[in-house]
Order: structure tokens, then C-alpha cells, then sequence
């Protein structure tokens, strides 16, 4: 064995460069740097989502209540090494001697916050050092309330009974969620002058929150430790909320995710292709060394060393590349992520180097089997071909390790399923299909003299061969029409939800008497006919589940509830599960958001409370509904059917699409004085931004796997091209003419791309629909210009690069061809 | 006592064939002595490659024995022959058998680095001298003549100096002034690297210049 190591080992290079395992080297690199790529920005992005997580918290852990919370969790935090912070966060009134405003004011301690950072400027928007938590007295504001309320620095407020003297400009903040979500500008005072503001009062809308911070151990420790949470404590933890990435992001995660997946496999069929060329030109150089003396064990020491040295330095290559296209990746993202994300761990130098490790053991590993016991008698009976139907068992094994390694990989284990059912499907219908032609051609008598016959004749001749090659086509194929399909329809999905139309001012505290005169004055002055949908300001305050007292409805406690109610399902909602009121002004019934529900533990036909307006009253839980959220139309958790909610007080909103904003909107304003008009333009751009960024991000890893793909091509035509080029010597030499070659090849490669091509886009059709519906939650429907592009591309690219790799013995003398071969 | 390098006993062999169990040589005695040249003819299908690849070692038979250089060879395994062969045997065949990817230097030192013979590179290029192609030594195997890929292939089967020496028509691919030269330089070897030859041949001039020639006809010798 040591012998054929050190063989091996001086023989590498020459081997791939004379370009027998040339392509098998590239199969690896794309493998590797596909998933390297894909793994270095997930494991990067998770990073990032853990960061923004815990800022968004303000902390890893948090224990968040609307009464006050024990303080004996604090010295458990210490016990356990933990930091901790206060906060306590309520509504008040900021009054200075001219004006007032309501506030949301968040009292802090020092050590506020413990993840994330709170930005103070100066009035001249030069950042300041501060401790966490303004002193005692002092108070920090966003720019808002000072613009309101027209203060500057040191000009002092009060709220309740305690004055303030203004220190700062609020920034930025970590926990924006931990206010009450809304519009009300926020303002940061110390937790020791709470009391003596003396504005909570019984029955105060007040948020009590103790944030914690610490290594994952020592809080799993405390996790541990809290026994049992009263249940008006909410648990918030900063690795839960890392899994909710956006939607773009996440979905361009799932794309990367399939793609990837698509390229390995594409990558296993170029390199199962690139193996049997490998093995077959190398029989004679093996069935030499077994006749000079070489033993099984040196034939395979030749062939595991040329192997190991082919993963390392495909491995490193491809890494280097998948770290590359991973920056390129991130730079493009970087709209959507805008943090500074951590670096990577090894995690994907790991994955990327046993990728690379499984895609030489599962093609190339039966083939050094069967070299390492080939028979020196072949060298006298110039027997230098692997008979494709020993071959079952090589791409049987192939087959169910590279499937093994993709569900350990993916853990996906429903994805993985349907893509082998599919290529079950698929190999089988290929492999009807190629039969059925050699079939048909057999029966057909040709007449000699017509090159394109001849070309036909040749599938025929060729037999399992014509038919490997339909296959690899064909699969090779399949995956690019979906990964294409699915590109594209993922972008115009993204796009869609940003059209023309996207509304980009919200209005709201609307009261029933305004809507007149709003209506007519947009009507008059901007040609728009807004809808109102009613907003009812309420709180969930239980919820009962009929004839099975005790269930346990999760995160239920003290829910805000902005409400509405309506006739109509809202058309950027759909029913996800029961259904819509159907005697509307009878029955009190409430639809709920299905995450919401899901969340709470809710089914259908149970019963929340409510209050609002003064009133408490009770709803049936009649559907649920899935909300686009992107659509910026007014949307709600909780929609109550008229009968539960037209006697509710309410004020209205609405949101419409203005054009030549700025101008129209100050001419509201100064008319509508009382009415609050948002402005959405700056997150609609950033919205549009993310969907650039995220659809250029797709186009760079599909195009990696469009280099797999036509990697794979290339690796099927080439090879029988040794055979190929023989019998073109061989017919040049009995008399054939250049042009009869030229029709024979150019039929051959048209009827197998055709068929590879028309098989491919049928299935693909499957495919594509059952990996929209689920893992993007979109409805297929063929796209018939990719579908058509991809049947003419196909059939042009196997014609021509088939036409290509027989064009040199075309044009050489038949003797020098047959001489070297 | 004669000195024999090789002595083949009852040796039968039969392959299966779509109408049946095929014969191809049946119950052959031979004897070869150290150093005297020995030659097998006969018509196409006579069984004489068989024949040469049963007493090579490559290849079994289905009954007999071969004692080859004090072995029993048909009682070895494929390691146990391919040690004998890379020690002390040497191959010509008809179609040469060169790598077409690697010099003709590096042809001839295949054998060597199999046994893993540090100086292969020295033994290479006197083997390639000896043959008269030390100026060719780095062309590829593509950019040869017949005779010259030829002698390339001699060279390499000398290379590792085998006690015997199995030619496979060697001259059977070449025209006939390179056919001449190539069994002037086989036979000239035979002397001076003393090793002995064993060949296959149609050509029955050059059967003849060995000691001894056997003649086969339907797998038998007549």
C-alpha cells in the first residue's frame, strides 16, 4: 500500500492536469464551494440573528410583567453570575411650561442595557458617554419630544411631580418592542425617581421588565432555577427570537438552502460522470501495473492517495471560493442585515471538507473497487472497458450514500424524500424513454449514405450508453428548470408585494365626523378613495375553551389588542382555518391571526374576553387568517364580527398611496390638524432595497448551480468521447465526408437533448409545484418563457457542446486519430 | 538435469461461450530451459495468447499446474503472481500498451516504481539506451513511431532484468523493417541481459530463430 501512496502521490498532478480527473476536481470545488458558501452565511447570519435578538431584547433573557416582579429572581441572577438590569416603562403626560405631550417613559438602572447600545447625543448630534441610565433628575429624550415640545438642553420638564432637566438626545435603543407599540415618543429618566414622578397608580398601564445577560450555561442555571414563573410573568429569550428571521431572509436562506442542495447533486452527477471516464481510461494503466507486479493494495494506495490529495485540494479551493461568494453574498445583503456580523466558525470548513470527502466516496469508490481488482488478462485481450451493467451496483451505492449524507446535511429529512421520489420517477421514465427510441430506431430499416440515419443509427449501437447519457441529461436538466423556476418566481413573489399601488401614509385617530370631509378633500385634491377600517383601542383579557375548563392558554396575560371589525375578510388576509362570519350582525364572533392563535394555544370555537371602550364582552373564535403583512394595509390580530363590534367606540384608519407626497400631506395636515399621518415611504424603500439585495443574492447561487449543471453536461458528453472519436477516424477513413460525420454527430446529440430536454421540463413541472406549495408557501403556476427557454437552451447546448467535443477528429487526419487513440 | 525456468503440465483451458463451455487449450505439456528461446505459432484462435497468459501468470487454467522460475504459479493468488511477475518477468505485446500520457522515460520506469526502485530514472534511461531511444526519451508515447513505441515497450520490459521475457507478437503491429530490427534487438537482448524468451508469433522466420518452436492448432500442440 505504501508503494502505491508514494505512486499516487507523484502521479496527482499530471493526472489532473491531462484532464482525466480535471473534471471531477471542479465537480468537488462547486460542491464544496456551494455548500461552504451557503454555511459560512447561514452560520454568520444565525450569529447576527442571536445579536439582534438579544438586542432587540435589550438582554439574552428577560422577564417582563405588567405588576411589579419579585426582586428574588435578581439574586438568583447573582447566584448564578448573571447581570441584570430594570426597566419600567409607562404612559404619562411630559409637560414643560408651555405645552405637553404624551410620552412613553421608560425608568432604567445603570446597568441598562445589557445587550445592544443606547446612543445619547447632545443637542449638536455629538454622541456622549453615559453610565446606562441619565442621573437622578436628569432626563434623556427622543428628538421628537424635544421638537414637539421645543425644548433644548437644560430647559427642564416635569412629569407627575418630578422635574427633569433635558441631558440628551435619545439616539438609539435597544428594546424598542418593550414600550407600548405605538406612536408615542419615548423618553429615558433613572428607575430611583419612579416614585417620586407618582404617576403609576393603580390600574396604570405599566411594563415591569428584569432583563438578564450572561454565558448560555449559567443562564440555562437560572432557567433551572426559576421553578415555577407566576403566570402573569412572560419568559422572553433572546435564542428564540433568532429563529424568527424575516421573511426575505428567510426565504432566501430556504432558496440557498435548495440550491445548494441542487448543486451537490448536480455535482455528484458530473463527477459520477467524470469517475467513468476516469476508471475507464485508467484500466489500461491499472491492468499494466497489475502485469509489471502491482498488488491490490498498490492499486488502491495509487487510487486513495490520488483521491485524498483531489478532496484536499478541491476542498481548499472550493473553501476559499465559498468564503469569497459568501462575502459577495453578505455584501449584497448587507441592506437587509445591516449589522456587523461576527465571523464565521468552523462549522462550515468541516461540512464543506466531508462534502467533498462523500462526493469522492460515492462515485468514485466502487470504480477504485473495481479497479484494484482488475485483471492483468485484459491487458491480451485489449479489454479497456467498464460494461455499464456491472455498473448498477456503483450507482445504487452512489445513490443511497449521497442521499444519506444530504439528509445528515440538510435535516430535512421531507425535502430529501421528495427529491429521491423524483429521481426515481424521473430515472425510470428516462430510462422507458431511452429504451422506447432505441426500440422505435431498431425497427426502422436505414438506408446508408444519409448522415442524420447514421446518427440514429449510432443511439442504437450505443444502446446503454445513449441511454446513461438521456439520463445524466435529463437530470441535470431537471434541477436547473426548477432551481430556475423557483429563482424566478421567488423574486416576482418578493416584487409583487411592492407594486405601484403600496400605500405610503397611514391616517389614523380618524373620528367618524372627519370622514366626510377626509374623504372629499383626498377625492378633491389627489383623486383617492380611502377605505376606513375601524380601529377599536382593547385589551385580551381571557379565554375559555367550552366544555373543557383548564386549558392552558399560552402568552394570553395582559395582551394589547388593537381591534377592528368587518363584513368582509380584508383582501390582504386569507382563511387559514374555519370560517367567515355567516350571519354577521347576529353572532359575536372574532377571527384571529393564525401565528397569534397558534401561539396562544387557540382552536376554533373557543371564547376570548375582551375590554374596550369601558365595556367587557365576549367572542366566539370563528376562523383564522393568514395576513400579508408586507401589504401595508391596516391589518389586525384580533377582527370582530359587526354584531361584537359596531357598538364599540372607535376612530378609523386608513392608509393610502399619495403621489408628490410631501406637498399634498402638509396641506392635510394643516387641514386635518388632529388627524396622525406616518409616513411609510422609508420603509418601503428599505423594503424594495431588501428585495434587490435578496434577488441579486439568489442570482449568484443559482448561477453556481448553472455551473454545476452545465459542468455536468459537459462531463456526460465527454464521456464516451474517446468512442466517439474512434468511430468518426474510423467512418472518415472508409470514405465518409466531413459534412455526412457532421449530420451523423449533430442528430445523435438533437434527439438525445431533445428527449433529456422534454422529459426534464415535464418533471420539472412536479417538482417545481411541490416545492413551492412546501417550502415557499407559493402556488405554482408553469412559467412558460423559463420552461420554453429552458428546452431551447438545453437542446442548444448539448447540440453544440456535444458538436464541440467531436469537432477536432472532424477535422484530423483519420491515421494521426486513430494512431493516438 | 536440464535447468528449467518453465515447465507447464496438463494444462486445459475452457471458458463459457452463449453455445457452451469453449475449449481453448487443451492438455499442453511444455518445458522451457533457462536461457534457450522458445517460440509458440499457429493460426488465429489456436489458443497460443492464452497459452502465453496461463504461463505468465496471467491468467489461470481451468486444469494443470505452472512452475514458473521454481513456483507453482496456478496454486498462487493475484498478489503472490504479480510479485513473481514484477520481480522476474517481462512483457512485449502486440499493440505496445504505452501510456499515452507519459513520456517514454516515464513508460519505462512504471515497472520500477511499482517495486518502488529508488534508482527507476537511471534504470530507465540505460534500458532506453540499450534499445537505441535514449534521445526520445521525453516525447510522448503519441509522438512515437510503431517501432519506436515498440522498442519503448521492450525497454520497459527489460528494464527490471526479467529472467524470462513474454512477447505477444511483438512484431505483429510493424512493418517489415521494423520488424526486423525489433527481433534483432529481442534476441540480441536475450543475450546480453540473459534472460529468457518466450514467444508468440505468426511469423514463422522469426519462430525460427528461437531454440525450441512449439506449433499449436485448435489448442493443441501438434
Amino acid at each position: 500500500m505504501r508503494r502505491g501512496l508514494i505512486y499516487g502521490l507523484k502521479k496527482f498532478w499530471s493526472e489532473v492536469f491531462s484532464g482525466d480527473l480535471l473534471i471531477l476536481f471542479c465537480s468537488i470545488v462547486l460542491a464544496v464551494t456551494s455548500i461552504s458558501s451557503v454555511g459560512f452565511l447561514g452560520d454568520r447570519l444565525k450569529s447576527s440573528m442571536l445579536m439582534q435578538a438579544s438586542s432587540m431584547l435589550g438582554a439574552d433573557l428577560v422577564l417582563r410583567s405588567t405588576s411589579e416582579i419579585d426582586s428574588e429572581f435578581l439574586s438568583k441572577a447573582e447566584t448564578n453570575n448573571l447581570n441584570w438590569a430594570e426597566t419600567t416603562t409607562f404612559l404619562s403626560m411630559v409637560i414643560t411650561a408651555d405645552d405637553n405631550l404624551l410620552t412613553s417613559v421608560k425608568a432604567v438602572t445603570d446597568s441598562y442595557p445589557l445587550r445592544g447600545e443606547l446612543k445619547i447625543v447632545n443637542f449638536n448630534g455629538i454622541q456622549i458617554e453615559h453610565s446606562g441610565s441619565p442621573p437622578s433628575g436628569k432626563i434623556w429624550i427622543e428628538k421628537k419630544i424635544s421638537e414637539s415640545l421645543g425644548l433644548n438642553r437644560s430647559d427642564t420638564l416635569s412629569i407627575g411631580n418630578k422635574n427633569f432637566i433635558v441631558d440628551g438626545i435619545i439616539e438609539d435603543y435597544p428594546d424598542r418592542n418593550s414600550s407600548f407599540v405605538g406612536f408615542y415618543p419615548i423618553a429615558i429618566a433613572n428607575i430611583v425617581d419612579v416614585e417620586e414622578m407618582g404617576v403609576i397608580q393603580t390600574g396604570s398601564r405599566v411594563v415591569y421588565r428584569k432583563l438578564f445577560s450572561g454565558t448560555q450555561d449559567n443562564l440555562n442555571r437560572f432557567e433551572d432555577s426559576l421553578e415555577a414563573i407566576p403566570a402573569n410573568i412572560r419568559l422572553q429569550k433572546a435564542i428564540e427570537a433568532g429563529d424568527n428571521l424575516g421573511e426575505d431572509i428567510a426565504n432566501s436562506t430556504t432558496f440557498f438552502n435548495l440550491a445548494s442542495l441542487f448543486t451537490i447533486i448536480i455535482s455528484v452527477i458530473a463527477a459520477m460522470m467524470a469517475v467513468r471516464r476516469y476508471a475507464n481510461r485508467n484500466l489500461l494503466h491499472t491492468s499494466l501495473m497489475k502485469v509489471f507486479g502491482a498488488s491490490k493494495s498498490f492499486i488502491l494506495g495509487h487510487q486513495i492517495m490520488q483521491l485524498t490529495l483531489m478532496i484536499v485540494s478541491a476542498s481548499i479551493f472550493g473553501l476559499i471560493l465559498g468564503y469569497a461568494l459568501q462575502h459577495l453574498l453578505l455584501s449584497t445583503l448587507q441592506g437587509i442585515i445591516n449589522v456587523n456580523l461576527p465571523p464565521p466558525t468552523f462549522r462550515p470548513v468541516i461540512i464543506g471538507f466531508i462534502t467533498a470527502v462523500f462526493v469522492v466516496f460515492a462515485t468514485a469508490a466502487p470504480y477504485i473497487k473495481i479497479l484494484s481488482e482488475t485483471e492483468p488478462i485484459r491487458i491480451l485481450r485489449n479489454d479497456f472497458v467498464i460494461k455499464l451493467s456491472s455498473n448498477f451496483i456503483i450507482y445504487l451505492v452512489a445513490f443511497f450514500t449521497m442521499f444519506g449524507f444530504l439528509g445528515v446535511l440538510f435535516q430535512d429529512i421531507k425535502l430529501i424524500l421528495y427529491i429521491v421520489m423524483t429521481l426515481i420517477c424521473v430515472t425510470s421514465a428516462l430510462y422507458l424513454i431511452g429504451k422506447l427510441l432505441i426500440y422505435v430506431l431498431s425497427l426502422i430499416k436505414f438506408s446508408n449514405g444519409t448522415g442524420w440515419k447514421l446518427g440514429l443509427k449510432n443511439i442504437v449501437q450505443r444502446g446503454n450508453d445513449s441511454i446513461l447519457q438521456v439520463i445524466i441529461f435529463g437530470l441535470s436538466l431537471l434541477f436547473l428548470v426548477v432551481l430556475a423556476e423557483t429563482r424566478t418566481d421567488l423574486v416576482d413573489s418578493w416584487t409583487d408585494t411592492l407594486d405601484e399601488e403600496t400605500p405610503n401614509y397611514f391616517l389614523f385617530n380618524i373620528q367618524e365626523y372627519n370622514l366626510k370631509a377626509i374623504s372629499d378633500y383626498l377625492e378633491d385634491e389627489a383623486n383617492i378613495s380611502p377605505d376606513f377600517t375601524p380601529l377599536i383601542r382593547g385589551r385580551l383579557l381571557s379565554a375559555r375553551r367550552p366544555g373543557s375548563e383548564g386549558v392552558n392558554f399560552d402568552n394570553l396575560m395582559e395582551r394589547e389588542a388593537n381591534l377592528t371589525w368587518q363584513y368582509d375578510i380584508p383582501q390582504s388576509n386569507t382563511l387559514a382555518d374555519g370560517q367567515w362570519w355567516a350571519n354577521a350582525d347576529e353572532v359575536a364572533e372574532v377571527s384571529v391571526d393564525r401565528e397569534i392563535a397558534v401561539s396562544m394555544n387557540l382552536e376554533i370555537g373557543d371564547e376570548l374576553n375582551f375590554s374596550a371602550g369601558g365595556k367587557t364582552f365576549s367572542a366566539s373564535v370563528s376562523s383564522f387568517r393568514e395576513i400579508e403583512w408586507q401589504s401595508f394595509s391596516p391589518n389586525f390580530f384580533f377582527i370582530l364580527s359587526p354584531a361584537a363590534g359596531r357598538d364599540l367606540p372607535n376612530s378609523y384608519i386608513t392608509s393610502i398611496k399619495v403621489e408628490d407626497s410631501e406637498k399634498l400631506m402638509n396641506k392635510f395636515i394643516t387641514r386635518f390638524p388632529t388627524i396622525s399621518a406616518v409616513n411609510l415611504e422609508a420603509i418601503i424603500d428599505q423594503a424594495k432595497s431588501s428585495i434587490s439585495s435578496a434577488s441579486l443574492a439568489v442570482q449568484y447561487i443559482f448561477l453556481l448551480t448553472l455551473i454545476a449543471g452545465i459542468l455536468a453536461l459537459i462531463a456526460s458528453i465527454y464521456s464516451n468521447r474517446d468512442q466517439r472519436t474512434k468511430e468518426t477516424a474510423i467512418m472518415h477513413a472508409i470514405g465518409a465526408s466531413r459534412a455526412m460525420i457532421f449530420k451523423s454527430a449533430s442528430s445523435e446529440f438533437f434527439i438525445l437533448g431533445m428527449l433529456s430536454a422534454i422529459t426534464a421540463i415535464i418533471f420539472s413541472t412536479v417538482l417545481s409545484s411541490v416545492i413551492f406549495y412546501q417550502f415557499f408557501d407559493l402556488i405554482y403556476s408553469p412559467n412558460l418563457i423559463i420552461l420554453g427557454l429552458s428546452f431551447l437552451l438545453a437542446i442548444g447546448f448539448i447540440f453544440i457542446a456535444g458538436v464541440i467535443s467531436i469537432r477536432k477528429s472532424i477535422y484530423a487526419s483519420p491515421m494521426i486519430t486513430l494512431r493516438d487513440s | 538435469m536440464k535447468n528449467l525456468i518453465l515447465e507447464v503440465k496438463n494444462i486445459t483451458k475452457e471458458v463459457n461461450s452463449p453455445e457452451g463451455p469453449l475449449t481453448i487449450v487443451k492438455d499442453i505439456n511444455l518445458t522451457v530451459e533457462r536461457g534457450k528461446p522458445i517460440s509458440l505459432v499457429g493460426p488465429s484462435g489456436s489458443g497460443k495468447t492464452t497459452l502465453l497468459a496461463i504461463m505468465a501468470g496471467l491468467d489461470l487454467p481451468t486444469f494443470g499446474t505452472v512452475n514458473l522460475l521454481g513456483s507453482e504459479i496456478t496454486s498462487l493468488d493475484e498478489d503472490k503472481r504479480a510479485q513473481i511477475r514484477g520481480q522476474d518477468v517481462g512483457f512485449v505485446f502486440q499493440s505496445f500498451h504505452l501510456m499515452p500520457r507519459l513520456t517514454a522515460l516515464d513508460n519505462v520506469m512504471l515497472p520500477l516504481e511499482i517495486s518502488g526502485d529508488p534508482y527507476s530514472m537511471d534504470k530507465a534511461q540505460e534500458a532506453l539506451k540499450k534499445v537505441g531511444l535514449s534521445k526520445r526519451a521525453k516525447h510522448f508515447a503519441t509522438q512515437l513511431s510503431g517501432g519506436e513505441k515498440q522498442r519503448v515497450a521492450i525497454a520497459r520490459s527489460i528494464v527490471n532484468k526479467p529472467k524470462i521475457l513474454f512477447a505477444d507478437e511483438p512484431t505483429g503491429n510493424l512493418d517489415k523493417k521494423s520488424s526486423d530490427s525489433i527481433s534483432d534487438l529481442l534476441f540480441s537482448l536475450n543475450e546480453i541481459i540473459q534472460t529468457t524468451l518466450v514467444l508468440v508469433t505468426h511469423d514463422l522466420f522469426l519462430a525460427e530463430k528461437c531454440k525450441e518452436v512449439y506449433e499449436l492448432s485448435e489448442g493443441q500442440i501438434l
